[in-house]
């Protein structure tokens, strides 16, 4: 059977990587009830083809990327370097006019390199906080595994409550925060892996592979990926991107939808031993909400936590791999083709 | 409703009403204790000194209504708003302590209704233009109380006096008809459109024909211009009643059988007098007969009275006693010598008694004699004043005067004061009766007929027997013999056919509502209890069968409410799997894990002449199962979408 549709890969198979998800989400991307329920869908097509542009070949990725930020999540690319992972994040920031910093982690970065510290000012005779790079609405974290534990738990106050406390101080983030980072896969030389309670503060990882022949060449023909960049104009403003982040919030979740995710929480608890969080199953409550937002409908479906499932799960997941012997996508995949849907 | 009340009580309220909206803006409040004791007491001074008293229904209610009003200017908080609302509802509940009208019912509703409302808009909050959603919510509670109170009403306990409360004073229930037939006691009544009783026949669904005279009280008792009936009516003897052994003979075996039964409920007017067709030959319970064959009820009437009776217009006596004849020719000292020349010229003419009857009606046609509702003011003794000088008068003068000339011209008469017409109401069946329809008529002893009727007042106002006052009226003045008594615009709206129908189908309606409703006592509950097959045997019987019946009902709800919501999703998710099993059957089998829509599409590749069917049926499923609002109605399109993709694949 599926030979004859070719739309599902057998399960137990893992992907090369290259195409993120096993459904065949572009044909379902029109959705099931096609009205535009929230009036939003009009700008987050637009906002999607305009990084579409820009990172050729990858639309799969793309339109992730987009329901993360639009569930509010932070985003865990992980590739091999020069992929696009950096041109992805900025071209994310430019589209959305948003104010965008990058750090880049090295072994022997600080926390206060990130967050900020507080310097004694000689005139006012006192300590004055300066505010580090992370005050600043998109941040793009490049190689967040090469910094030392100490530096990428500094992250998780951060990530999770949106504000960071320095001496006691606490001072707010500004809305909306946004952290994409990016790391290198496991085996290369001088990783320090990120902890499950850093991984399950990231919404999704997703990752975005070499393009396939015919982008690759059109992306060789076309402009400077860095022209491209600066040029893209802001598509609609913070407001607009706030407000559609609220309307993920009432996209409707049925009682036989909650319950299929919660066999997929149930089933993932009982293969393994140490399954899905809450934290995990709001994550893809969200995400799902946001995909299916993205996709015109006011309901998620089934269909929705399939297309967002494997690059929320995979990552909380993948810590199982020595007991296993399974990558966490693997795992997320089998879940994925075995729990029925109700 | 408030009629019974003192004016300035209601004028309190609404004054109160407007005093809040001006206060409240301004923060102004009653606050202080010493004050608002003062107010009260003198609100309760003010009660006392209107009625009286403090006691009975009007003080009462007046109490209630004055304490609102002073609560009005005191309340501020939610909790006060709640009482007030609440105490609105008992006033509601006091509105039919003073009357019972459809009208007032419906008022009372309206009330109760938007009080409702206001309470509903105060716990949602105001948010401007939200009217209708309070008002939907109002509607919707008050069809779910529909039912119970259905209930309550055919099976709530009634005190033996009926659903209709009867508190009210009796010294408010009186009506105009008068005892005593003075010139002008009729003629005031002519403008009254109050409502002196109607009346159904149960044997015929058409009106009688002829002229409807409903008979009333039958005065003896002559003063020239002024009649009077007795004070204490000799009930007629048994054995000269109709029917009875050894008397006179029962009309309706005797005649061509045209007793003509009346059903009729009658306004309270706290006097005595009973009404029915000319002329009644049985006396419903608890009234007699009189002599002069009219009713007399033996308890003042206080309520309305329902009762049956029979009238045969076609009563002959065939004798009449020596004393009735000495009374009906009783004549006062006063009667002038102009007036026994004329009686006694037509007794000279023929002594036939018919013949002078003919010359005394002939006299009143011919001599200029007119028929007006304001002849002026005669007094007792003012008979040659009206027979030879003025010549103006109303129904009660010429009765009066044309049974006065009866007498002096030696032919027993008597004076019968009633009602004459009514309104015929097609939709109800029934007549309307009101005081302005009250008449006087003479009756005249002749030999060979007995009690013979003999209305004067249509020998001078033809055409008056066969209508109503009101109608009657209206023609004369459509024709100008009359002046108008109304505005050209009311008169144009009262003839108007829309508001004569939609005046018809009121009066019908609230007769329904008095009889069927109000009229719901002890008696034909326990009747209709009887007739659905619950006697009443006893209260263990009772108790026990109540608790069945709770508990039965109880099982039935928690049943319902359980299928309702347990099994609508379970019907969908069978249905959906009845459709996943035809799928598979053609060729296209679900994976358990795959969702709907993927399904769908990859079902609909796998058979393109299906796609549609599927398309259709997914999208429901989908609709169904996981949108925010599905409704009962896709259900069932559900079901029928996938019953008919079965039928049309095996085809």
């Amino acid at each position: 059977m599926d030979r004859v549709c070719g739309w599902f890969s057998p399960p137990g198979i893992t992907d090369p990587g290259y195409n993120l998800s096993i459904f065949p989400i572009c044909l379902f991307a029109k959705g099931v009830v096609p009205t535009d329920h929230f009036g939003v869908t009009e700008h987050v097509d637009a906002f999607t083809k305009q990084i579409c542009e820009v990172i050729v070949g990858k639309n799969q990725a793309v339109k992730l990327a987009v329901a993360c930020l639009l569930a509010r999540g932070h985003l865990l690319i992980e590739d091999i370097p020069g992929v696009g992972k950096t041109t992805l994040s900025q071209a994310l920031a430019r589209s959305l006019a948003l104010a965008f910093q990058r750090i880049q982690f090295t072994s022997d970065l600080l926390p206060a390199d990130i967050l900020g510290n507080s310097i004694f000012d000689q005139g006012e005779q006192r300590f004055v906080f300066h505010s580090g790079p992370l005050f600043s609405q998109v941040v793009l974290i490049d190689e967040v595994n090469r910094a030392t534990a100490k530096t990428q738990s500094a992250l998780l106050e951060a990530m999770e409550e949106h504000h960071i406390s320095i001496d006691g101080v606490t001072y707010e983030l500004p809305e909306p925060f946004f952290v994409i980072a990016t790391q290198n896969p496991q085996h290369q030389v001088g990783t320090f892996p990120l902890p499950e309670s850093q991984l399950d503060r990231f919404l999704m990882r997703i990752e975005l592979g070499v393009p396939d022949r015919a982008s690759e060449r059109a992306m060789l023909l076309g402009m400077d990926r860095r022209e491209m960049l600066k040029e893209l104009k802001p598509v609609f403003s913070i407001r607009t991107l706030l407000e559609i982040q609220d309307n993920v919030r009432k996209v409707h979740a049925s009682s036989a939808l909650l319950d299929y995710l919660q066999d997929l929480l149930d089933a993932s608890r009982q293969r393994h031993s140490t399954g899905l969080s809450p934290r995990a199953g709001l994550a893809l409550l969200h995400a799902s909400e946001a995909w299916a937002l993205m996709n015109g409908r006011d309901m998620v479906l089934p269909e929705d936590i399939q297309a967002v499932g494997i690059a929320v799960m995979a990552h909380r997941l993948g810590h199982d791999i020595e007991q296993s012997g399974q990558s966490g996508r693997t795992l997320a995949d089998n879940l994925l083709h075995s729990v029925p849907v109700p | 409703m408030f009629g019974s009340l003192a004016t300035w009580v209601p004028c309190l309220f609404l004054l109160a009403l407007a005093m809040k909206f001006w206060m409240e803006p301004k923060g102004y409040r009653l606050r202080f204790a010493t004050l608002k004791l003062i107010l009260a007491a003198v609100a309760l001074a003010g009660i006392f000194f209107s009625y009286g008293s403090l006691k009975g229904v009007a003080p009462g209610v007046s109490l209630l209504v004055v304490l609102m009003s002073l609560k009005i200017l005191e309340a501020h908080t939610a909790r006060e708003f709640q009482v007030m609302v609440m105490m609105a509802w008992v006033l509601c509940l006091c509105g039919f302590f003073l009357s019972q009208d459809f009208a007032i019912a419906l008022c009372l509703l309206a009330a109760f209704a938007l009080l409702l409302v206001a309470l509903i808009q105060f716990h949602r909050g105001s948010s401007p233009g939200s009217f209708w959603s309070p008002l939907s919510a109002t509607c919707k509670l008050l069809a779910q109380a529909a039912p119970l109170v259905v209930l309550l009403f055919l099976l709530f306990p009634r005190i033996n006096t009926g659903f209709r409360f009867e508190i009210l004073d009796a010294r408010s229930a009186t009506s105009g008809f008068p005892g005593r037939l003075s010139p002008g006691s009729i003629a005031s009544l002519a403008n009254s459109s109050d409502i002196a009783f109607r009346a159904e026949f149960p044997d015929s669904r058409t009106r009688p024909p002829g002229a409807m005279y409903w008979r009333g009280i039958v005065m003896w008792h002559c003063e020239g211009m002024e009649w009077r009936g007795p004070y204490a009516p000799t009930p007629i003897p048994h054995s000269s009643r109709l029917g009875a052994p050894g008397g006179r003979a029962l009309p309706a075996q005797s005649s061509n059988g045209k007793a003509i039964r009346q059903r009729i409920t009658l306004a309270p007017h706290g006097a005595h007098w009973m009404f029915a067709l000319d002329r009644p030959f049985e006396a419903p319970p608890g009234a007699t007969l009189a002599n002069g064959n009219y009713l007399w009820s033996v308890p003042p009437i206080r309520k309305v009275r329902r009762y049956q009776v029979s009238s045969s217009p076609e009563i002959t006596e065939k004798e009449l006693q020596p004393h009735e004849r000495q009374a009906a020719l009783k004549l006062p000292a006063s009667i002038s010598p102009a007036v026994r020349d004329l009686a006694q010229s037509w007794t000279a003419q023929n002594s036939n008694p018919r013949a002078t009857v003919n010359n005394a009606l002939q006299f009143f046609r011919t001599n200029g004699f007119r028929y007006s509702l304001s002849p002026g003011e005669y007094k007792k003794n003012d008979l040659d004043e009206f027979l030879f000088h003025r010549r103006v008068g109303f129904c009660e003068h010429y009765a009066a005067s044309f049974a006065t000339l009866m007498r002096v011209a030696g032919i027993p008469a008597r004076v019968v004061v009633g009602y004459l017409g009514g309104e015929y109401n097609d939709l109800g069946r029934f007549f309307l009766v009101r005081q302005a329809d009250t008449h006087a008529w003479c009756e005249v002893w002749l030999p060979d007929s007995g009690w013979t009727r003999v209305d004067p007042t249509s020998a001078v106002a033809p055409g008056r027997a066969s209508l109503d006052l009101n109608s009657f009226l209206e023609r004369r003045t459509a024709s100008g013999e009359m002046e108008t008594r109304r505005s050209a615009f009311v008169t144009e709206l009262t003839r108007s056919a829309i508001f004569t129908n939609v005046r018809l189908a009121w009066e019908a309606v609230s007769y329904e509502w008095d009889t069927r409703l109000l009229g719901f006592d002890a008696d034909v509950q326990e009747a209709l209890l009887a007739s659905a097959g619950i006697a009443n045997r006893g209260s263990f019987f009772l108790i026990t069968e109540i608790l069945v019946v709770a508990a039965a009902l109880l099982v039935i709800y928690a049943g319902w409410m359980q299928l309702r919501t347990r099994s609508r999703s379970d019907r969908v998710k069978a249905l959906y799997e009845r459709f996943c099993r035809k799928a598979a059957h053609l060729g296209a089998r679900r994976d358990a894990w795959e969702g709907p829509s993927d399904f769908s599409r990859r079902a609909a590749q796998l058979l393109p002449k299906e796609s549609e069917r599927i398309r259709q049926i997914s999208n429901t499923y989908i609709a169904l199962r996981y949108s925010p609002k599905s409704a009962t109605i896709i259900l069932d399109r559900f079901a029928k979408e996938v019953s008919a993709f079965a039928a049309h694949s095996r085809r």
